[in-house]
């Protein structure tokens, strides 16, 4: 603890901070009008020092770590000495600041007697921001032009008063402007929360005690991510992973290479061997790469690490410019998310080389993205749009959960009553999928599949997802999760279709999605067998899986295992390996 | 003949009774709560008390009872072996959730277990969509081949939840129908019975809920009842419900998922009707205890009601933003936030160098360290005797003995020292994290909803409510605080004030500015015939049977509703205005903006509050307690580095009625009072300690 700064005061302040930042995201979680902020929590709310510095965030959305501190910078580059009380400032341009152009950067300079103290920042992605598609997020546009209205970092508000040249511009430019203005009120109202709160702690204690505790915050949480870090190996660990295509060049895999060096209380995640940049819009800029990256890193620190931008003194993260993990003009990014998730995954994989113990075996590789939309009968338009995940691989101490929200983004999903009733949409059904978990001693999660019907004469159907081809790696011998899948009408005819798809669909269509499954950690022969009888009694394994993959034979009449069986089942299994090793990594079946 | 009336409230470690008389003589007891069996402890409990004061059984005019035999068996999984069918491709509803998880970057999280694991949950062929017709019929045989595969494992209950049927029960009827045939005396719930609402995810866990923890429920209170009919004890056993009112314990029965929050329920109704004597209808009841402190809003002389809450999410810690943790309910609760703060929670360094409060708790065993019965960490309270603040000999009038210097010596090593603090720096210090942590609750329930503190009395009760208040008073720049009498005890004082309620709702999900006025008149109609026959099935007449309506509102498209009261008499288009208008003040009062006339505002769901009223107020003005307090005398305690040490005097309540000043401490039986200097202390005409600190 720094010398001048008492450690009790200390402790309030950083709690009230960080209760502000919690109190902004709970106002913009309870006014918003769009699903992506309600049901994806696809925004987040932090408070930054004078200089742009996070000092506390909200438990908000974790792509967003990390990304706050590059969209201030490019405002302070404008506006360093230009800032005046009731400003308030915003930007979307992933090429100046921003992610991509749904998410809208929100900053309000707070001051206190004269001076600037700090920063209130609120990001939301706006349902719509214009562009060639409807809610600005489709995956096959092949530059940023296409994607919608780009705000370079501007004054929403001078000294309190509306910038109506900006407003005006973009109510022109959005295809919803009622929800997105009602979201942007959100921001606006959880910024002056923080406000408020930010000015009376710095008139509790004083301006100079203020600024040395916001210092100490990033020393603080600084100081416990080196000790963490100091406690793992020092090495260099690599991984490669692929994403199926781009949507626009199908069938063309796109690597994703990681090398994660650490070296006493630091860490850098080097994403060079990355693939050039693709023409699709699933590049990432160096933030979404970056927040990513620390994100993984996070996962396996402990949990009492406060989240602010004292964790990324210790962590760094680069990318060659032109890549898939650093997007240069005009490349497209609206869909950069499914490259996050993937991103996570590979470096998930280099530090499952450092930390075996703690990280676990590949998800289903982020979320499955469909939106349904078109016209009615009367030409009123309809946007249906989901995402969802919810798969983890298998941990070195537990089984991957099932049902689970990804964690880079935990989002919650939308009922399939409210969907029925406000979109021409019907879900037939969304439920677990048998044998599609990988095996290992701790399983992957079990995925699950929805079917929607489609209820107008014509629609437009868009789904994104992956991991057809690249299945969900297993780990130490645990084996990969079944592949996803994307099915047109699965009772009748059943068409296969690619990972990335845009169709017209027609009245009584039926599309189905199949998460991919987890990937399994450890030898499936150590599983204990009575959670192989468990899974088979509740069907996510079956009686021929529970043989094949685990070697355990379950007597289905009286639910018991068969010891005998099972014991010599798994010694003819083991006598059969060519070698005792494990693998590390394995991405397919045996044979 | 004397006419009492009873309260009991079953805490984790003590249960407590409380006897009130029409004179407002009060009798007390705790009694040890018996886990293995809480119906015959407190039978046995009321026996005692009643051979000791000479009470007679048919003196006692009606019971009132919280109870955590709910909440426990959701907690401890121990409810019933159910079954539960469902639609067809949605089998997994119970276990998917809603995908979200309480926790960022936690590689260990682990779900909840589902009440109803996979195998006991069936499927049948059937569509209802939503606008309520049926698309594909259900056939029978259909329906009796997914209960028999359920009762071929030997369920005890069966749950009936169906895509749509908030629309349309009609198919959840067949299930229901089919069940009773195989099996007559099965217990059986269906979702459109439990909470006719939208969305499968809450109704599906709300039934499931409900129909888990049905037999058990059912079972203690027949026990319970049994066991006071066995004494003569034939008043009336009335349950406290999550919502504040109460219940007659046959109606608890049948749908025990409104009781599962009896407990914490319980102070807030006392709170609101304590302060409200003394002519505070807006104040925040704080509520703490050994573990965990609670907070909750009470504006205008009404409750705040909350419609969606978890069950054994662990301790709300931080805000309410992120939810998954526990067993979901939707149904009307008081709106409550809890943090992981008490007297027993743990003082340590982490490895940032910067001390923390809690989350881990001493509990009741080992304890502080004061207690000597094998602590070892320094605890709040050690903090508290380390400051004088609490009594250095002992607590609860000599019944717990206290080691003080054991308390400063585990604060000065694992503390102090390693901070380079002095013991009363850190000890003071550890005492306003603690408070730091516990304005969480307060602020999730008052600023988060748009509603500053410094509007509304702080309510202490609980063990360690009345030591904390004036300190959480003071960082929220709250000026009265209002401690009630027996404020230890204060939960099952709060049972005493309680009335009669059901709650009734539906869901409307109709524009209001596009509804037909007539069609929404007719669901209120509706809803509030259903809370009038249970009233008149409760025994109270049409003079003593009344119905308020309220409306969730919101705008369209937004997810969070809130709640807005509706006027009596037809609705008519003039009425749905003026809804509207109401609904807009609401949400720039809560969140500072309101939208444009244009935007349409949807009524999401209908509600009625059903009331049996009473002649006379529940409990008299004046309350005549015990006085149990054995200590006066003075102490030297610790008030922060502006005052420093302070020779402060001890002092019963009675002695402050004409009125007094800090520094001093109000040592009592159940709970002690910090009063710090500067702070005003009267008792007002009910009992209560009122105090008040200095404008600023």
């Amino acid at each position: 603890m720094s010398g001048h700064v008492d450690p009790i005061d200390f402790e309030l302040f950083k709690n009230a901070l960080f209760a502000t930042a919690d109190e902004m995201a709970v106002t913009v979680c309870r006014t918003t009008y769009s699903g992506v902020l309600r049901d994806n929590m696809d925004f987040s709310t932090s408070i930054t020092d004078a200089a742009g510095n996070v000092i506390a965030q909200g438990l908000t959305l974790p792509m967003h770590l990390g990304s706050v501190r590059t969209a201030l910078a490019a405002v302070l580059a404008h506006y360093d000495h230009d800032m005046r009380e009731s400003d308030v400032f915003v930007l979307n341009d992933p090429f100046e600041g921003g992610m991509h152009l749904p998410d809208i950067f929100m900053f309000k300079p707070v001051f206190a007697g004269g001076e600037r103290v700090a920063f209130a920042c609120c990001t939301a992605h706006q349902a719509d921001i214009g562009g060639r598609v409807p809610g600005s997020n489709a995956a096959d546009s092949t530059e940023i032009y296409q994607e919608g209205l780009r705000i370079p970092p501007m004054r929403l508000f001078d000294a309190g008063k509306r910038n109506e040249t900006l407003w005006r511009l973009i109510e022109r430019n959005v295809r919803i402007p009622v929800q997105v203005f009602g979201d942007i009120r959100a921001q606006l109202a959880a910024c002056e929360i923080a406000e408020r709160e930010i000015r009376a702690q710095v008139t509790r204690y004083g301006m100079e005690p203020a600024r040395s505790m916001m210092r100490e915050m990033l020393d603080y949480t600084e100081r416990m991510t080196r000790t963490a870090l100091r406690a793992l190996p020092d090495g260099e660990y690599d991984f490669e992973d692929w994403i199926d295509d781009d949507g626009v060049d199908f069938g063309a895999p796109i690597r994703l290479f990681v090398t994660v060096r650490k070296s006493g209380d630091r860490i850098a995640f080097d994403w060079d061997g990355s693939a050039p940049q693709v023409r699709g819009a699933i590049n990432a800029t160096l933030s979404v790469t970056a927040a990513t990256s620390f994100t993984a890193i996070r996962s396996i620190l402990p949990a009492d690490v406060p989240n602010n931008d004292g964790t990324f003194r210790a962590v760094e993260v680069t990318a060659p410019c032109g890549t898939i993990a650093n997007v240069v003009q005009p490349g497209a990014c609206a869909a950069r998310g499914l490259t996050a998730f993937r991103m996570l995954d590979c470096a998930f994989g280099a530090l499952a080389k450092m930390a075996p113990d703690q990280v676990c075996a590949a998800s289903d590789g982020g979320n499955v993205g469909i939106s349904v939309g078109g016209y009615r009968a009367d030409r009123s338009p309809f946007i249906y749009v989901d995402f969802t995940c919810g798969t983890w691989g298998g941990r070195p101490f537990a089984d991957g959960l099932e049902g689970n929200a990804n964690l880079l983004a935990n989002m919650a999903a939308q009922s399939a009553e409210v969907s029925e009733l406000e979109n021409p949409v019907e879900i037939l059904a969304s439920e677990l999928v048998t044998d599609h978990c990988g095996a290992g001693r701790f399983r992957g999660g079990a995925p699950f599949y929805r079917d929607y019907r489609v209820r107008e004469e014509e629609a437009t159907v868009q789904i994104r997802s992956d991991r057809q081809t690249h299945r969900p790696y297993g780990l130490h011998g645990g084996r990969p999760g079944a592949p996803g899948a994307v099915v047109l009408n699965p009772d009748d005819g059943a068409k296969t279709l690619t990972s990335k798809v845009t169709m017209t669909c027609h009245r009584g269509d039926v599309v189905r999605w199949v998460l991919p499954g987890g990937g399994g950690w450890g030898d499936p022969l150590e599983r204990d067998p009575k959670r192989v009888l468990r899974d088979v009694r509740n069907e996510l394994v079956s009686p021929a899986a529970a043989e094949r993959d685990y070697g355990v034979v379950v007597d289905t009449g009286r639910w018991t295992v068969d010891d005998a069986a099972t014991d010599g089942l798994r010694a003819r299994r083991r006598a059969a390996r060519t070698t005792d090793a494990l693998p590390f990594v394995t991405w397919n079946d045996p044979d | 003949m004397k006419n009492y009336r009873i309260g009991v409230d079953i805490g984790g470690t003590f249960t407590d009774i409380v006897l009130l008389d029409d004179d407002g003589n009060v009798i007390s007891r705790k009694i040890s709560s018996s886990v293995e069996n809480y119906a015959r402890a407190i039978v046995e409990g009321l026996e005692s008390v009643f051979a000791e004061h000479g009470v007679a059984p048919r003196e006692v005019a009606e019971i009132m009872h919280g109870t955590t035999v709910a909440s426990n068996a959701i907690l401890e999984l121990a409810g019933a072996r159910v079954g539960l069918v469902t639609s067809k491709g949605f089998r997994d509803v119970l276990e998917l959730r809603n995908l979200r998880m309480p926790r960022l970057y936690d590689l260990t999280w682990e779900k909840p277990p589902p009440l109803v694991e996979r195998y006991l949950r069936t499927v049948v062929d059937e569509r209802v969509s939503a606008a309520g017709e049926v698309v594909r019929p259900l056939a029978r045989d259909d329906a009796a081949r997914a209960v028999r595969r359920l009762l071929d494992e030997g369920v005890e209950a069966i749950a009936v939840c169906l895509v749509n049927s908030y629309a349309n029960p009609v198919h959840e009827r067949v299930v229901a129908e089919v069940v009773r045939e195989l099996a007559p005396d099965l217990p059986c719930c269906t979702s459109f019975d439990v909470l006719p609402e939208i969305k499968e995810y809450e109704r599906t866990s709300t039934t499931v809920v409900n129909t888990y923890v049905l037999p058990i429920v059912e079972r203690y209170l027949n026990t319970l009842r049994t066991g006071l009919d066995a004494r003569d004890l034939r008043a009336p056993l009335l349950i406290m419900q999550s919502n504040g009112g109460l219940t007659p314990a046959a109606e608890a029965a049948t749908k025990p998922v409104n009781i599962v929050e009896s407990g914490p329920a319980a102070g807030v109704v006392g709170a609101r009707a304590v302060a409200r004597q003394s002519g505070l209808e807006n104040v925040i009841s704080f509520d703490m205890g050994g573990t965990t402190a609670k907070a909750s809003l009470v504006e205008r002389g009404e409750y705040t009601r909350t419609r969606e809450y978890s069950v054994g999410g662990g301790i709300m810690t931080g805000s309410r933003l992120l939810t998954g943790g526990g067993y979901l309910l939707n149904v009307p609760a008081i709106d409550l936030a809890e943090v992981g703060a008490g007297g027993g929670s743990i003082v340590h360094i982490d490895t940032g160098g910067s001390m923390q409060v809690g989350p881990r708790s001493a509990g009741a065993r080992p304890g502080p360290v004061c207690y000597g019965l094998g602590g070892t960490a320094p605890t709040v309270t050690d903090a508290g005797v380390a400051l004088g603040h609490l009594n250095p000999s002992f607590l609860c009038a000599g019944e717990l003995p206290i080691n003080a210097d054991a308390s400063r010596r585990a604060l000065e090593d694992t503390v102090a020292r390693p901070l380079g603090l002095t013991l009363e720096h850190a000890a003071w210090g550890a005492r306003q994290v603690a408070i730091a942590n516990m304005i969480r609750a307060i602020r999730a329930v008052s600023s988060e909803r748009g509603r500053d503190p410094r509007d509304y009395a702080l309510f202490a009760f609980g063990g360690n409510g009345a030591l904390f208040a004036t300190g959480m008073a003071e960082e929220l720049g709250m000026r009265t605080i209002v401690v009630p009498p027996a404020a230890g005890l204060f939960s099952a004082f709060g049972l005493l004030y309680a009335e009669i309620e059901h709650h009734y709702s539906r869901t409307v999900r109709r524009v209001l500015r596009d509804a037909d006025p007539a069609s929404i008149d007719a669901i209120y109609r509706d809803l509030e015939a259903q809370a009038d026959a249970q009233l008149a099935a409760d025994g109270f007449d049409t003079g003593h049977r009344a119905c308020t309506r309220t409306a969730m509102l919101h705008y369209q498209g937004q997810i969070y509703e809130l709640e807005v009261p509706v006027s009596t008499g037809r609705i008519d288009r003039a009425g749905l205005n003026a809804l509207t208008e109401s609904f807009g003040r609401e949400h720039a009062h809560t969140y500072g903006h309101r939208a444009g006339a244009e935007e349409p505002v949807e009524l999401v769901t209908a509600q009625v509050l059903g009331r049996g009223l009473g002649d006379r107020p529940r409990v008299p003005e004046r309350l005549r307690l015990a006085d149990r307090n054995a200590e006066s005398g003075s102490r030297r305690a610790y008030f922060g580095r502006m005052h420093g040490w302070i020779d402060t005097p001890v002092v019963a309540r009675a002695a402050l009625g004409g009125g007094g000043e800090g520094p001093c401490i109000v040592e009592e039986y159940d709970s002690t009072c910090l009063v710090p200097p500067g702070v005003r202390a009267t008792v007002d005409a009910s009992g209560n300690l009122v105090l008040t600190r200095p404008d600023p």
